[in-house]
């Protein structure tokens, strides 16, 4: 909790000019993110999905 | 997965009845699409997880395979093909809609779509926009490297639209990451066996027909 975000988006590099730091990519940090968020939604798909399934055997 | 490698009902009467869903060209583009982005994803991120080995070359070489690949694709959608296929329109909205119902259990059953339903459509959709930027933005960055057909040239564009460019092109490559495991999920689990089977030999059966589609929307 020292007021730093949880996950970096962006990578930054130190100009050699000085001054403001310089963007250069996405953070490799965030794969995590998307492959999780790939999970979360099978997860959620494959457990509507079984609903829908248990609804419809049980409905004549 | 039997039903994707055998020919258990294959009568005469009952491959008469096969209906072709993906002709051999499509196949062919389909797999070798998944080839390249296998081996962009495997060269783009081993060397990130601590693989380490030689990645550049066969990154970018691969990558001018896929944009090849993409090029074909678009200029036999929009000539040879009917486009119209992957279109998303109101029906296509109005069947996410009863889509949605089904899986929250305000409706009975699913709705029928034609050759390709609304959820894949959006999909192509998503995988349109992320494949052309990450595509888009890798021929800019190979501005950045020599080789044998041309040479570097990083002055090109300013240090800060660099960064766009490469932020772009993370953004987009982590994101094909995503798109990949949730396309692999409705591929190998049972209700997506037959559109796999499809996929590798061309054809659905006339009872998968009928049973998946509506013959109204899609006339094979």
């Amino acid at each position: 909790m020292n007021g730093e975000p949880l996950v970096e988006f962006f990578r930054y590099s130190r100009s050699i000019y000085g001054g403001s730091d310089q963007l250069i990519g996405a953070a490799w940090d965030l794969l995590p993110v998307f492959v999780g968020a790939a999970i979360a939604f099978i997860l959620l798909h494959a457990a509507l999905s079984a609903l829908a399934k248990r609804r419809a055997r049980r409905v004549p | 997965m039997d039903e994707i490698a055998s020919d258990n009902w294959q009568t005469a009467s009952e491959r008469a009845q096969r209906v072709m869903r993906h002709k051999p060209f499509d196949r062919l583009y389909h797999w070798f699409m998944a080839v390249c982005v296998i081996v962009l994803m495997a060269t783009a991120f081993l060397p990130i997880l601590g693989v380490k080995f030689e990645w550049l070359d066969i990154h970018w070489i691969t990558g001018l395979v896929l944009t090849a690949l993409i090029l074909t694709h678009i200029v036999r959608a929009l000539i040879f093909q009917d486009w119209r296929h992957m279109w998303i329109g109101f029906a296509d909205l109005r069947e996410l809609w009863r889509t949605a119902a089904n899986l929250f259990g305000s409706r009975k059953e699913p709705p029928l779509p034609g050759k390709y339903d609304a959820s894949q459509k959006l999909y192509h959709f998503v995988v349109a926009v992320v494949i052309l930027a990450v595509v888009g933005s890798g021929l800019l960055m190979l501005l950045k490297i020599d080789t044998p057909l041309w040479n570097r040239n990083p002055y090109l564009l300013s240090a800060d639209t660099w960064g766009v460019i490469y932020v772009i092109h993370g953004m987009a490559a982590m994101a094909i990451v995503a798109i990949f495991i949730v396309h692999l999920y409705f591929t190998l689990t049972p209700p997506g066996w037959y559109m796999l089977r499809a996929m590798i030999r061309g054809w659905i059966s006339s009872k998968e027909y009928a049973q998946h589609y509506d013959a109204a929307r899609w006339k094979p």
